[in-house]
């Protein structure tokens, strides 16, 4: 039993969920009906208007309204919105026991101990129909689901069914309730409309519930005689099916489990019984110390349970809902029933993988718990309470995807949990002894090891390491070396989510979550009023969590918020982008879009990443209170700037950013006293004279603006203030800007004009103003002034400030730091438009390549025989090798290598010998590093001679044939040879022959490069076409050379192919026909030319003369180069490798051709 | 299983031999100033660590100089195994007093100076003399110093056997997982895939040194993934640009991609003359002239 939610209160009689809001009614013997919020644990509303005992109560099922019956003989109908009992429902004659509403009609059932069924119109607010014959208490009335059946239970010890069919055809206008009123007395005597079906009997003692199952015709009722019974009927008939036995005392209430074949009884023997309905055996009892139980109610769509009992009652469910799952990458295993399904969560598609054991359906709670899962060897642990506490291990088929029933005996085991801590071992908790036990696939024992703590669960904390949890703390623990890396107080863990990259790892409890570091370093604690459910860590390391409500988000520094409210509880599997997926309690995999934008700008904000801020600001429509009171408190005053419109609130954020700018702007527009001055304050203190000037200016303070101008040193401006103070009449003021200026005339003048002669003399005499001091004197007459003897007096001059005039330097102020953004963006795009125009160029030399395929030529080079070496021989290697293992050549020396003389073993045969042994291919002598047989096949197969310009070939075949590991430190290097054509299915141990550095692929692409080379020279070849008279010239000239030398024949053949070419320039022509008529005459040539137009030649490659058709030749075996015949024997002049004209046998290149 | 008894004391020199086994020689010199107070053993197997990681760096002088002559016989063997390596001049000095201190009976038994003796043998290509020292095993490094000897034997048979007896021991040790991989990486076939799981493991447990790149990177060329090789070969060059197995395997995936790899090889020859693959190239080079010669 899972307890979700529980009350303490008078007793409980009644109960009633909601459908679709999470709260439940509670009528309590003290006559009061509490409103519950269940998910939040809150009492909503409390309605006290019964008089005595409330035992009914019932939710309607799609109004605001619930309906109540209580020990006053009154059926209340009251609306939960406003909190006002609607109307009263009087009828009965004694306690009503239950009342109900019909789940379509306007109908309410009630029960009452004047042993009749009453039926109400809510609506018309009268009652339709009295059902009598039960001759006790009727102690429960429920309407059945979806039949026009009512089930009834009383003390009178029988359950009894009714038949209300004909009511609701009677009552199809509601005006006729109000005609049949006057039918009321016969219908309690006996009247036709509702009538008993069936009477079942069979408890000996007065029944207390009874109840219909959903959508079977089954009943179940329980009595005072301690049973449980369940009862079948069909159209004619009604009969007892079983007896549950068990319970010790009256059985208050019964029901049939919704969503599971099971029923569900309570008692007062303070116990809740759970049933299998098939097997009629009890499967779990849940017991309370002290308190009888009295009710049982089910939520009509969720699986949960309420009970109400003497002090209070519990919302419970049974089974927990949540699937276990594992994810891998793009994968997430997950269990369905009996099933472990994957889903993929890019292409969103769903399979059924394996089938695993059943959970057996004797207990509840059975079901998979965790999931882990290794990627590598795709094996499965599924954890269960089974045997309290149990793993089993599944290895998954390559080829499962789809496989029906055929299920795999799992591997077993008992521990506390069980995971994966590396690829091929799992650590189990064994609790008692408290160890970890680490185990390989065939879930044999490989190590134990202690815990120095008392650990109660295991989760993976990357690989050979676990996190443990022990109480209220928890432990990574280094397996390896038996250390604990970190510890961490925490509350109850129930869950751990490690981030992508294994650094933080979240650590879910029932109502807080804690992040930390992979060492767990404590990095901040989220506490939540309701029950955290699941959470995953986004690419950016923000943590997205939800709650039974929520879904939330977690940055880094532990702020948090919501991103949106569900309706049901869902678990986070991954997170990617906007795309949240998760699990629901059915067990599908969904896939729920959500808005980013608040937690990656506070995350971008937390981060520094000004621009995307910024682009942020100016793209999407993030704004309020909320989000400017964020920024405000978390310092980014200056951001927040450009979200305000209102000016007070911006001349704020503007003087705690210390923006000027937009501060002066402000207060222009604010224009009140107390602003200027606070900028003047912000002014002064950043040393912005001018903006200080301006403040005190708008603020006509002229005091402040004088000292101003003293301290800067403006001395104008000083004396335009002496100017103003003395328009304005403010004496005062005069004389301070006078001392400030320094001037003795001016400051007696404005004494002697406010009648301080006495003043003025003492001023004019101490500055030795004689003149003015005379004058003053004569005013003054008897009363001059004595003036203290032995002062030397001087004149109080205000210092020149060393900048004079303009601003001080200015504090640096952060601003500006979004418009680095902007650029960026701009040259951003400016790159990629580069970056496709490189693309292009690609496309093209792919093209050009393309044609250079066609090119039959290419293909007729490649040595018809190797590609399909390439392609088909590989396969058959293996089988050939089986022939030789290497093993078996070499001769065992010591037979048994533990035996107390040690004898070793004398060396194997290093594998690029046995390659040279196996091998007739010269290449693969050459990399195997035997040079001479490498030569000598060569020799013999093309006729080479001239090795020297193979020299780096054959090294570097050498050279690449073998790869180096360093093996244990300090000791000599291993080398291994590597083989050609490797595959997933090679044997070990059987040698293939070694991978050759010059490959088919590498030659194509140079071949490939160099035809290019030629088309692209043909290309342009095309552009500078022979011109006919071109041509001619060519002819022309080979016919004047042959006819000065007397070669009149020859000559005449030119003369003839010059003329066929139609010369247009009369000179030419006319030479040729002369030169043929000469020749013509006589048809001699004086030397013989080796030139004989009529037949088609090659040219000797040495000698250059040509070897006509049908003339005996020789030819190099390498090259295919022809030679006249006197140079047979020579190196060929061509290739400069083969021998002209010697035996070969032809290349050998791949094994294929050896067999 | 025989070893499958709990344990719980912590094992404080874990992480410094793991970085040693590893290639992580400065991480397991820096570990040992960090570590909780150690039993005599413990300290004394710690400073071996301490200097045959100076060792694997290369500062044999340091070593040398270090170790006087009142150290403990393990640190002692040490010593003459960074004599040895510091320059041929010393090597038959080095084998003499090693000959004459593995036939005192008192310290010849020594596992530290059977593995250094194991280790001096094993460069003069003495395979026998080496597996007479080492062949009884007691510690997991000499086992695993057979496992190399036997697969520099071409012996892959015997080397098998040996890990056998580690992973009776530990199967999960690193020394084990490390020997495992030679063994598949010399046996060929589809045990490559194997050894190449074993570093993917270390690579995510530990960090990435380059002893477990150049793992990787020969199980990639050995399957015929060298454009994945390469990849993992630049990024081990990255960590040490004069690593010679790093340079050595970074010349033969050249050939193979069929890129110049001259430059790798000079550097290689420039700073690793004594290296396996330098000596390879030029004693190719002398059988090459010697053959067309004798074809000529």
């Amino acid at each position: 039993m899972l307890t979700k939610f529980e009350t303490k209160s008078n007793r409980v009689k009644g109960l009633s969920f909601h459908s679709k809001r999470p709260w439940i009614l509670a009528s309590l013997h003290s006559g009061v009906i509490q409103l519950w919020d269940y998910r939040m644990g809150t009492l909503i509303d409390r309605f006290d208007e019964h008089d005595g005992p409330v035992r009914g109560v019932h939710f309607h099922k799609s109004q605001p309204l619930f309906v109540s019956g209580g020990d006053d003989y009154k059926i209340k109908v009251w609306n939960y919105k406003t909190c006002r009992c609607l109307f009263t429902l009087l009828g009965h004659l004694d306690y009503i026991r239950t009342v109900q509403f019909h789940h379509e009609h306007p109908w309410i059932v009630s029960a009452s101990d004047d042993q009749t069924i009453r039926i109400w119109n809510w609506q018309s607010r009268t009652c339709i129909s009295v059902l009598t014959g039960h001759n006790h208490y009727v102690m429960c009335a429920s309407f059945h689901p979806k039949e026009d059946l009512v089930v009834s239970a009383s003390l009178d010890q029988t359950v009894r069914v009714w038949d209300i069919s004909a009511l609701k055809n009677k009552t199809a206008s509601p005006g006729d309730d109000l005609l049949r009123l006057g039918q009321m007395n016969t219908d309690l005597f006996g009247g036709v409309d509702v009538v008993v079906k069936y009477v079942l009997e069979g408890h000996d003692r007065g029944v207390n519930w009874a109840s219909f199952h959903p959508n079977l015709p089954l009943i179940v009722s329980g009595a005072d005689d301690r049973q449980v019974k369940l009862w079948r009927m069909n159209d004619t008939k009604a009969w007892e099916v079983d007896t549950l036995r068990g319970h010790m005392n009256n059985v208050s209430c019964v029901m049939f489990h919704a969503k599971q074949d099971i029923i569900v009884s309570n008692s007062e023997d303070k116990s809740i019984r759970i049933w299998d309905a098939t097997k009629r055996t009890g499967i779990q009892t849940f017991r309370r110390e002290h308190d009888r139980f009295w009710i049982l109610s089910a939520h009509p769509e969720m699986n949960l349970l309420a009970a109400g009992h003497d002090s209070g009652m519990i919302v419970f469910k049974l089974e927990r809902e949540r699937p276990a799952f594992a994810v891998s990458g793009d994968i997430i295993f997950y269990t369905k029933e009996r099933f472990l399904r994957c889903y993929e969560f890019s292409s969103q598609r769903d399979t059924q993988v394996i089938p695993i054991r059943r959970p057996g359906s004797t207990s509840l709670n059975q079901s998979p718990k965790t999931l882990s899962y290794s990627p590598t060897e795709n094996a499965v642990l599924i954890c269960s309470d089974v045997d309290g506490g149990s793993y089993e291990l599944y290895v998954i088929p390559k080829d499962s995807a789809g496989r029906g029933d055929s299920g795999q005996e799992a591997k077993r085991g008992t521990g506390g949990s069980a995971v994966f801590v590396a690829r091929n071992r799992f650590a189990v908790l064994d609790k008692s002894s408290n160890q970890v036990l680490v185990k390989n696939l065939k879930n044999e024992i490989v190590k134990k090891s202690g815990l120095p703590f008392p650990a109660d669960a295991i989760f993976y904390a990357g690989t050979g390491n676990l996190l443990c949890r022990a109480e209220d703390r928890v432990y990574i623990f280094d397996l390896q070396q038996r250390l604990v890396i970190g510890d961490l107080q925490t509350p109850f863990i129930k869950y751990v989510v490690w981030s992508n990259d294994m650094e933080s790892v979240a650590l879910l409890s029932k109502h807080a979550i804690v992040i930390a570091s992979k060492k767990l370093v404590h990095q901040c604690t989220l506490h939540e009023t309701i029950r955290v459910k699941s959470g995953a860590w986004d690419d950016n390391g923000v943590f997205i969590y939800t709650t039974l409500n929520h879904i939330k988000y977690c940055l880094p520094n532990g702020d948090s918020g919501i991103i949106r409210t569900l309706d049901v509880p869902i678990y986070i599997t991954k997170v990617s982008g906007n795309t949240i997926f998760c699990l629901d309690r059915d067990g599908k995999n969904r896939a729920i879009v959500i808005d980013a934008t608040e937690y990656v700008f506070k995350l971008s904000l937390l981060r520094k990443r000004y621009d995307h801020v910024m682009s942020m600001i100016r793209n999407s429509q993030l704004c309020g209170q909320a989000m400017i009171a964020y920024l405000q408190q978390k310092g980014f005053p200056e951001v927040a700037l450009h979200f305000v419109k209102d000016e007070r609130t911006r001349f704020n954020l503007a003087l705690e950013s210390g923006n000027i700018q937009i501060a002066v702007a402000s207060a222009k527009e604010i224009d009140e006293r107390d602003h200027w001055y606070r900028l003047g304050v912000e002014a002064l203190r950043q040393g912005n004279a001018g903006i200080v000037e301006y403040a005190y200016q708008r603020t006509k303070n002229f005091e402040r603006l004088s000292f101003l101008y003293l301290i800067t040193g403006n001395m104008d401006k000083l004396t335009k203030m002496l100017k103003i103070a003395e328009v304005k009449n403010d004496v005062m003021g005069q004389f301070h800007n006078a001392l400030y200026l320094g001037d003795v005339r001016e400051r007696i003048k404005i004494l002697e004009n406010a009648g301080h002669l006495p003043l003025a003399y003492i001023t004019a005499t101490t500055h030795g103003l004689q003149d003015v001091a005379e004058r003053l004197a004569a005013e003054l007459g008897d009363s001059v002034p004595s003036l203290p003897e032995g002062k030397q007096p001087s004149l109080l001059m205000p210092p020149m400030p060393v900048m004079c005039g303009g601003d001080w330097p200015l504090l640096r102020v952060m601003k500006g730091i979004f418009e680095g953004g902007l650029d960026n963006v701009g040259r951003g795009t400016a790159h990629e438009e580069e970056e496709e125009v490189e693309g292009d160029w690609g496309d093209e030399l792919d093209m050009v390549d393309v044609n250079g395929l066609a090119n039959g030529d290419v293909t007729a080079i490649m040595e018809d025989g190797e590609v399909g070496e390439e392609n088909e021989e590989e396969g058959g290697w293996d089988l050939e090798d089986l022939e030789l293992p290497p093993e078996a050549e070499t001769p065992r020396a010591s037979v048994n290598a533990h035996s107390a003389v040690f004898v070793a073993p004398t060396p194997g045969m290093p594998v690029s010998q046995i390659w040279t042994q196996r091998s007739s291919l010269a290449a693969e002598h050459a990399a195997a590093g035997n040079f001479d047989t490498a030569m000598r096949l060569l020799n013999r197969q093309l006729g080479i001679r001239n090795f020297i310009p193979l020299r780096s070939m054959f090294l570097d075949l050498h050279t690449g044939s073998h790869t180096y590991l360093r093996a244990f430190s300090s000791a000599p290097v291993v080398s291994l040879a590597v083989e050609r054509g490797w595959n997933e299915s090679a044997s070990p141990n059987v040698r293939g022959p070694p991978a050759l550095v010059y490959n088919f692929s590498q030659m194509e692409e140079k071949l490939r490069a160099g035809y290019l080379r030629q088309q692209e020279l043909a290309a342009y070849f095309t552009h500078c076409n022979l011109q006919m008279p071109h041509l001619r010239l060519a002819l022309l000239n080979a016919m004047t050379v042959c006819y000065k030398a007397k070669n009149l024949a020859t000559a005449a053949n030119f003369a003839r192919r010059l003329l066929e070419t139609n010369p247009t320039v009369e000179n030419q022509a006319k030479m040729a026909r002369q030169v043929l008529q000469a020749a013509e005459r006589n048809m001699i040539d004086a030397s013989e030319l080796n030139y004989d137009f009529r037949n088609p030649f090659v040219v000797c490659g040495a000698t250059y003369v040509p070897i006509y058709r049908g003339q005996k030749d020789v030819s190099c075996p390498y090259c295919s180069s022809r030679f006249v015949p006197s140079q047979e024997g020579q190196l060929c002049t061509v290739c400069d490798l083969a021998v002209v004209g010697a035996d070969a046998s032809g290349l050998l290149c791949s094994p294929s051709q050896v067999r | 299983m025989a070893s499958a008894v709990a344990v719980t004391t912590p094992d404080h020199l874990f992480n410094m031999r793991n970085n040693f086994y590893l290639g992580a020689y400065q991480a397991a010199i820096n570990c040992s100033d960090s570590l909780p107070p150690l039993s005599p053993d413990e300290s004394l197997e710690r400073d071996c660590l301490v200097f045959r990681s100076y060792i694997a760096l290369g500062s044999y002088q340091l070593v040398i100089n270090e170790i006087d002559a009142s150290a403990a016989t393990p640190l002692q063997a040490v010593k003459l195994l960074a004599l040895y390596l510091s320059s041929p001049d010393n090597k038959e000095s080095v084998i003499s007093s090693l000959k004459d201190w593995l036939a005192d009976p008192a310290i010849g038994n020594n596992p530290i100076l059977r593995l250094i003796a194991g280790t001096i043998f094993m460069h003069e290509q003495d395979y026998n003399e080496a597996l007479k020292h080492t062949n009884a095993g007691g510690t997991m490094d000499l086992h695993v110093l057979n496992v190399q000897i036997f697969l520099k034997m071409y012996r892959s048979d015997y080397a098998e056997k040996q890990l056998r007896i580690m992973q009776q021991i530990d199967e999960d040790h690193s020394l084990t997982q490390l020997a495992n991989a030679w063994l598949d990486m010399a046996v060929g076939g589809a045990k490559i895939q194997e050894a190449y799981l074993i570093f993917q493991d270390f690579s995510e447990k530990y960090q990435m040194t380059g002893l477990i790149l150049n793992g990787k990177a020969v199980c990639c060329m050995h399957m015929g993934n060298f454009d994945e090789a390469e990849t993992l070969l630049l990024e081990a060059l990255n960590k040490d640009a004069k690593d010679p197995e790093t340079l050595a395997n970074l010349v033969v995936c050249s050939l193979h991609l069929g890129k110049p790899a001259s430059r790798y090889l000079s550097q290689l020859k420039l700073s690793h003359p004594d290296h396996m693959l330098v000596k390879r190239v030029s004693a190719a080079e002398e059988s090459f002239d010697r053959a067309v010669q004798s074809v000529a």
